[in-house]
């Protein structure tokens, strides 16, 4: 109930800013990503046995499960289940349960649904789950129920175990301890076979082991080597251990892969094949069905620098020997290959940069074939891996799906000729985002500048000059006006908001330039629903780097690339996303830097030490180190681009309140892990002077601690820990106001005096330079891991405190109101506390769902929002960026220059139409009033009229 | 005093670790199977929380739960939860016994208030215990439109009073017209001895003269008709 009086409360607080129904959807945008598909773990598979519709299931290289509808690239579900290097998933046929297996979690989730059916952790830390397969038979009877699991474990731990299907409870378990490494395990439907690497002590090659144990104990029954040291050194010379067929292969290369060898596991025969390509071959992919009772067909393919090919070879069942069936011709360029099934016949479609072709494993006859229409996401990119789905009628293909992994990161499905739709899952690893400005802006921006560098008379020529040349794109915009102004009236037109770049009189389109951990660069339109403007890969003008976690600098015109592995930062034209070679042509100054700064500050060695000039240098102004048992976990600067309206905030009683309002402040957090105690300065950086601190006690210094700083006012928020003897749990937020004096109307002792020395602002005049600190703290329902402030043109608009929630996956909008750290304390607001906007301090925020900017959406992994402001004052640009990726735009103080969708353009006509109607119908009525006046009535006014005259003239005389 | 606590409550943990689950039961409110997949549940005390998604019998399962007090949170994309308070102490179980077994206590809390501030229970319990958690609401996060309506319009009262004297104005006329010729000879009468063009003070002074008592006992309209131009006459 409390609770309830409590969500009223702050719903009555503050004016309800939600997102609207028919906004959103429209205004915003949201790339819910999984990360780079996994090949042998990438599939399509019916949800449950009965269901019509397959889904596309994958796990990613960052560990995330999820479900895609092959239809138009929705996502199903997901879990991210942490990352890890080795991720599996599996599904039985005929099961409504997907086994994932990632670091040492064994997840069984429901198929269409995602929810957990069981799940198993391995016990022992350290070890991770290396392979993972159903089995699918057991003494060649399936069981329809529930499909046990077979597991391979490595690491501290390493040995097989089963899993049972339904509970997830372990069975048994075979334990490893010959010192074989263990690589994979293959199921027959009478056996399991377990493989390992066998390496002698002497260096050298590796053995393959395979040991054949029993499904119903785990007992090894037999087990044999395979004489492969000649080739095997590393797992990579392994090309495949095969799964569920009924004939598991492992097939192996050598370094030069010159010799491809495959055993049917089970025998102890080797069949030898030598590559049949004179040029050397880069790498060598085995693709082979995975189903039970699929053809014993298999296709060899061999990529080149310059092409690729493949070879289908045949098992013959009853002698155990495998045989080459037929070879397909080498194409160039780059290309891939999938396997599908139809029943027992086995189909492979090959994927190239501009046609997909499928033939059957039986012969090499080409039974479909599509030339593939090109798309602007896949640009320049070629098929990496793919898994694919074939229709097959009267030995013809009819029509073909293939889920693509490219080159660029883009994960696309190509249904026969057509890119159905592209996932930017190079996306998913965004470490750093940047806005940079759009080419026609800077344009602009440059051309004023010009002018204002000018002579009165060159500039008013420049600027004509520019409206003649402006004239050239008339006769388009009249030509588009009769269709615009339809589409305004209707108003449901396509998306008013996706308007091209050119039409942005709103400044809603913004470009955000984003790297990630892989190296990729890419610039997203958030104004059009995050549309990748261009994406390069960066290992182009490096190719020696290997990016880590490559930060951004945005500058006019081009962003800065820094990572640890480059020895220079790269420069990348914002517009095109071409390299600038030449540092002079681009020597202007920062976009989000205006004024050179004199001094900049930067943590060194846990101190935060201020340099001259404008790069760190060895010229130390000052340097502020935490207290002994602190340490200085981060800092936060006011941002460089902080315009602020008014000096001062009036009071109820119109008195004024004046802002402390230093550009140069910064807000250091230092932990003091044992004492459970976070402190926090406020430094001023030009002198390195602590203006105030505050120390709070019982905090968990584990976890974040998020801040941030805008205008006179910052914020924190903290977990409090378990062991603290505080009076209560969860977690709390901080603000606190910076004023220049704690009496209104009163600018403090600098008010009187003409200048002030920033350098030395507490020493010259004592303690009362200082500001007057207020603060208030809350009790909030969730964690906050990361905060940041609205940003608007002119900073007229209210702002609004952006948290990021990762547990509920979403980002917040706290409206500055809520937080005001004036609100009285114990008692009613007065009428002139009200006016102000201030409500009764109630110790906890709830976080109310209207002040959700994601709404429906679930972002998860959010790493940093940034905000920019557009081109009306009511409005913020906001981006989060992380493993998903959402944009919207917010108007904290409602959007108040811009006509909504609630402005009904039909009405307003049918009103001034309905007000035209009235006229027509009032005007003969007046006009016969008109008429009805008689002679007499003229004359008495005018006679009127003299009488006044005259009055007049005595008056003026 | 505190850190001795802890390593004594760590000690603990290592020697045992409780297994509860969190259910989501049926109620009108909320049909648990319709939760989406990202619903989980959280257990925070230090460090970084203990999570648990949701399953699907929709239930939170957390197990291995060292001795500790935990807020537990529901988080879920459509439905607010309301916070826990759990408990996970090691008791014995026959008091001398010396064999200890962890008791699972769960109450209801509340942000914002003090830690000890519990509310109802809502369970009690060995390993393997069957925590309730109730959902507060369904989230809402649209703001709705204020539209233009043509009823909001009308319901104006300065609109409502504009179209009334329209009504006058524009219907007088017609009524006149067809009005009986009795009836109408009559209001002319009325109109000459200047009932309808009396002055205001006039309306006011017959306020002032209104016999309450009269028209309390129930004088009937036509009596009160005919009585109307006597006070004009009284006056003159």
């Amino acid at each position: 109930m409390r609770l309830h009086a409590a969500l009223s409360l702050a719903a009555c607080l503050a004016p309800v800013l939600a997102v609207f129904e028919d906004d959103a959807h429209h205004i915003d945008f949201h790339h819910a990503l999984l990360g780079l598909p996994k090949h042998e773990a990438t599939f399509f598979s019916k949800p449950y046995a009965a269901s019509k519709a397959s889904l596309l299931y994958t796990v990613s290289q960052n560990g995330t499960i999820g479900a895609v509808n092959p239809k138009d690239g929705a996502l199903v579900w997901r879990s991210p289940l942490g990352p890890s290097s080795a991720a599996h998933l599996r599904f039985g046929e005929e099961q409504d349960v997907i086994i994932g297996g990632v670091g040492n979690r064994i997840v069984a989730f429901s198929a269409s649904d995602g929810r957990i059916v069981w799940e198993t952790n391995l016990k022992v830390d350290g070890s991770a789950v290396q392979d993972l397969e159903i089995l699918e038979q057991e003494d060649g009877i399936t069981n329809p129920e529930a499909k046990d699991a077979i597991i391979l474990v490595d690491g501290a731990e390493q040995g097989v175990k089963r899993v049972d299907g339904k509970t997830g409870r372990v069975k048994w378990t075979l334990e490893e301890t010959s010192g074989d490494i263990p690589f994979q395990i293959s199921t027959s439907p009478t056996t399991i076979y377990y493989i390992s690497l066998h390496s002698p002590l002497l260096g050298g090659g590796s053995k393959l082991r395979v040991s054949s144990l029993s499904p119903i104990t785990g007992k090894k029954i037999d087990s044999y080597q395979l004489s492969s040291e000649a080739e095997i050194h590393t797992k990579d010379n392994i090309l495949f251990a095969g799964a569920n067929t009924a004939t598991p292969l492992l097939a192996w290369t050598d370094k030069a892969h010159k010799v491809l060898k495959v055993n049917i596991i089970g025998t102890k025969g080797i069949s030898t094949f030598n590559t049949p390509i004179s040029e050397p071959v880069e790498k060598i992919v085995l693709h082979a069905p995975n189903r039970l009772n699929s053809l014993a067909h298999f296709l060899v393919e061999y990529q080149t620098a310059t092409g690729h090919s493949a070879e289908v070879f045949h098992v013959d069942l009853k002698r155990n020997t495998i045989s080459k069936a037929y070879s397909l011709p080498q194409l160039k360029g780059k290309g891939t290959f999938a396997t599908s099934t139809a029943n027992a016949n086995v189909y492979f479609t090959r994927i190239t940069t501009d046609e997909v072709t499928v033939v059957s494993s039986v012969s090499h006859g080409i039974i479909g074939r599509w030339t593939l229409k090109g798309s602007s996401a896949l640009a320049g990119a070629y098929p990496v891996h793919a898994v694919s789905e074939v229709v097959v009628k009267d030995n013809s293909a009819s029509a073909a799906r293939s889920a693509v992994l490219f080159s660029n990161g883009q994960w696309a499905l190509v249904r026969n000729s057509d890119i159905a739709w592209s996932r930017p899952e190079f996306l998913s690893t965004t470490t750093s985002a940047v806005w940079a400005e759009l080419p026609e802006e800077e344009t602009l921006a440059h051309e004023l500048e010009v002018e204002g560098h000018q002579n009165v008379v060159a500039a008013y020529v420049h600027r004509v000059n520019r409206h003649i040349k402006d004239l050239e794109h008339f006769p388009a915009w009249l030509q588009n006006l009769p269709t615009r102004i339809l589409g305004n009236l209707v108003g449901t037109t396509g998306d008013s908001t996706i308007d091209d770049i050119q039409h942005d009189t709103f400044g809603f389109h913004k470009l955000v330039v984003l790297a990630t951990e892989g190296g990729h660069l890419a610039a997203l339109d958030v104004g059009a629903k995050g549309k990748i403007v261009w994406s390069i890969d960066l290992h182009q003008f490096a190719p020696e780097a290997s990016f880590s976690s490559p930060s951004l600098k945005a500058f006019r015109g081009f962003v800065e690339i820094k990572d640890p592995s480059l020895t220079s930062p790269l420069l990348i034209n914002s517009t095109s996303g071409s390299q600038i070679v030449d540092r002079d042509l681009t020597s202007s100054s920062p976009v989000t830097l205006k004024d050179q700064k004199l001094i900049t500050f930067d943590l060194v060695d846990g101190e935060l030490k201020g340099f001259l000039g404008p790069e760190p240098s060895a010229e130390v102004a000052w340097t502020f180190t935490a207290p002994p048992g602190e340490k200085i976990a981060s800092y936060t600067a006011r941002p460089a681009k902080d315009p602020v309206a008014s000096i001062g905030k009036v009071l109820g009683d119109r008195r004024v309140l004046y802002k402390y309002l230093n550009p140069n402040l910064v807000l250091v957090t230092a932990l003091a892990e044992s004492a459970h105690k976070v402190s926090i300065y406020l430094l001023d950086s030009a002198s390195g002077q602590l203006l105030h601190t505050v120390a709070h006690y019982g905090v968990d210094t584990s976890r974040p601690i998020p801040s941030t700083f805008s205008e006179n006012w910052f914020s924190y928020s903290f977990t409090i820990d378990a062991s603290s003897s505080g009076a209560a749990r969860g977690y709390q937020l901080v603000v606190s106001e910076l004023y220049e004096s704690p009496l209104p109307d009163d600018r403090g002792p600098l008010g009187a005096s003409s200048n002030s020395s920033t350098v030395q602002p507490s020493e010259v005049r004592g303690e009362a330079t200082k500001p007057h600190v207020l603060s208030q703290s809350y009790q909030i329902p969730e964690e906050i891991s990361h905060m940041t402030v609205t940003q608007t043109r002119q900073g007229i608009t209210s702002r609004e405190l952006i948290v990021t929630l990762p547990a509920s996956n979403s980002i917040v909008g706290i409206p500055r109101q809520v937080i005001d750290p004036r609100r009285p304390i114990g008692r009613e607001p007065t009428t002139q506390e009200q006016s102000e906007g201030l409500g009764k301090y109630v110790p906890m925020i709830l976080f109310d769902p209207k002040w959700h900017l994601n709404h429906v959406y679930e972002v998860i992994g959010i790493r940093g929002v940034i905000t920019s402001e557009s081109g009306v004052e009511s409005t913020s640009l906001v981006f989060a960026y992380g493993s998903d990726l959402f944009g919207t735009r917010v108007a904290p103080s409602f959007a108040f220059d811009v006509l909504g969708k609630g402005f009904n353009k039909i009405q307003m006509t049918l009103t001034v139409a309905a007000l035209f109607v009235g006229v027509l119908f009032v005007a003969p009525l007046v006009s016969y009033l008109f008429e009805n006046i008689t002679e007499e009535d003229i004359l008495a006014d005018k006679q009127l009229q003299v009488q006044r005259k005259q009055i007049n003239t005595l008056w003026t005389t | 005093m505190w850190t001795s606590l802890s390593t004594i409550a760590s000690l603990a943990s290592v020697a045992s670790a409780a297994r509860f689950m969190l259910h989501v039961p049926a109620t009108p409110l909320v049909n648990p199977s319709i939760l989406p997949s990202t619903t989980h549940a959280t257990l925070q005390s230090s460090g970084p929380p203990q999570d648990a998604y949701i399953t699907r019998s929709n239930s939170f399962n957390f197990n291995n739960v060292s001795v500790g007090s935990y807020l537990a949170t529901v988080h879920c994309r459509d439905f607010a939860f309301e916070p826990l308070r759990i408990d996970v102490t090691l008791e014995e179980a026959v008091e001398g016994s010396g064999e200890k077994k962890e008791v699972v206590k769960a109450w209801q809390t509340f942000v914002g208030n003090e830690w000890e501030n519990k509310g109802e229970n809502r369970g009690q319990g060995g390993n393997g215990l069957v925590i309730e958690v109730r959902p507060l609401g369904l989230k809402a996060f649209y703001q709705e439109r204020t539209g233009f309506s043509p009823l909001s319009f009308l319901k104006n009262p300065m609109i409502l009073m504009a179209l009334v004297s329209m009504g006058l104005i524009f219907g007088m006329p017609y009524i006149m017209e067809n009005m009986d010729p009795e009836m109408k000879a009559e209001f002319e009468e009325m109109q000459k001895k200047g009932v309808t063009g009396s002055s205001t003070t006039d309306t006011a002074k017959q306020i002032q003269n209104f016999d309450l008592a009269g028209w309390m006992a129930g004088q009937t309209d036509t009596s009160s008709r005919g009585h109307s131009p006597a006070p004009q006459s009284k006056k003159k």
